[in-house]
């Protein structure tokens, strides 16, 4: 049986207590500041969306509105060192400039990442740009709102989701690519095949094989909140607790999606696999028994 | 698929104890008792080697670079809501 989290001893810096969706109470402190600072930031979703129709000159004017009435706009504050330890630093002092050259200095780094991450999304090239290009945009606008020293990478993350299904998807007009009920039905379906047929290391080695093309489209074909999961674990190695702020649901979705989405990734690999001619679970579980004994040894 | 209940008495559960070591989500104590268990397991060793594999595939096939122009377009779009005072 499963031993239950005392809460004192964690080895990793993601322990979860399995028996509850709740978060465990270490992660309080850090959950804290996260969830507060993104719910903040959705709240400001729609007037940065109306920036974007906003005249340039608007535009200017109500990016600097915020931070010079937010804070006291004296020498001081404009002596404030943009290079000053991020915890201690005071966002409120900050000016626009500085805080657009600490935005290119912290946030930009991830490019490439929220690429690869818009890819999954939106599954065109162009279109992943565009995704990517209005996040940061809106990352940008509500920079000041960003917890220096809290998880920037997540943070940017969640504005991507965010703005993928306000914005993107609807456009998109595209309909939900899943209901739960189909879901059920589809894992029903695979769970036999799967355990009939079993997994070996034969297989391990035919996947492999698999060009990234294949890995692509077995990711594009699993459900989006499925495929978004996995994508945030394997790729990014996001904790529960980080997954679960970036796409808004509860630590025990985030851990049944990833199962579930895990399961149709293998199964629909190991599809490819046998259509590509790899050999793998067509051998006979005869072979299989004696090669886990040449394992056992 | 197995016959084997050391990670716990069904597949599914067996998978999500996988799962959970290699997102590094167990105590000390869950981690030491799967390690030894897949010492001693080549069915569970075969589990935990393909979600291995797996998952190294998906981050080798999703890691994209950006186009070059990505971060100009982005950069002037974040200079262009910059205030003109500032």
């Amino acid at each position: 049986m499963r031993k239950v989290l005392d809460g004192t001893r964690q080895a990793g810096p993601v322990a979860v207590d399995k028996l509850s969706a709740e978060p465990p109470e270490y992660g309080t402190a850090r959950r804290g500041s996260l969830t507060v600072d993104l719910k903040a930031m959705s709240t400001l979703d729609p007037a940065v969306a109306a920036m974007y129709e906003a005249s340039p000159g608007e535009v200017n004017s109500r990016a600097g509105a915020a931070p010079l009435s937010a804070g006291p706009a004296g020498p001081e504050s404009l002596a404030a060192d943009a290079d000053t330890e991020d915890g201690a630093l005071d966002v409120a002092a900050e000016t626009v400039e500085q805080r657009r050259l600490r935005f290119e200095r912290d946030a930009m780094q991830y490019v490439d990442q929220l690429y690869s991450a818009a890819m999954r999304m939106a599954r065109n090239p162009s279109d992943a740009e565009d995704l990517v290009q209005e996040a940061y945009t809106k990352a940008f606008s509500a920079f000041h709102q960003y917890k220096p020293g809290t998880n920037l990478k997540a943070w940017l993350y969640r504005i991507l989701t965010n703005t993928y299904i306000n914005l993107y998807r609807k456009r998109q007009r595209e309909p939900l690519q899943s209901n739960s009920d189909s879901i059920e039905d589809w894992q029903l379906a695979r769970a036999e095949s799967h355990t009939s047929s079993g997994l070996r290391s034969a297989e391990a080695e035919a996947l492999d094989h698999l060009p990234d093309s294949d890995v692509k489209r077995a990711l594009q074909d699993i459900p989006e909140e499925f495929r978004l999961a996995v994508y945030f674990a394997d790729v990014e190695g996001f904790a529960y607790k980080e997954i679960s702020d970036i796409m808004n649901t509860p630590i025990g979705t985030v851990m049944s999606r990833l199962h579930r989405g895990r399961r149709m990734l293998r199964d629909m690999l190991a599809e490819y696999a046998a259509e590509r001619g790899f050999k793998t679970a067509a051998d006979t579980s005869d072979a299989a028994g004696s090669k886990a004994q040449e394992k056992r040894k | 698929m197995s016959d084997c209940q050391g990670l716990g008495d069904c597949d599914d559960t067996r998978m999500q104890r996988i799962y959970e070591y290699l997102d590094g989500a167990l105590t000390r104590e869950d981690i030491t008792e799967i390690k030894n268990h897949l010492d001693d397991c080549p069915e569970c060793t075969e589990q935990y080697d393909l979600e291995c594999v797996i998952r190294n595939m998906v981050k080798r096939s999703c890691t994209e670079a950006a186009p070059d122009n990505l971060k100009n377009a982005i950069l002037d779009r974040i200079h262009a809501i910059r205030p003109v005072e500032a």
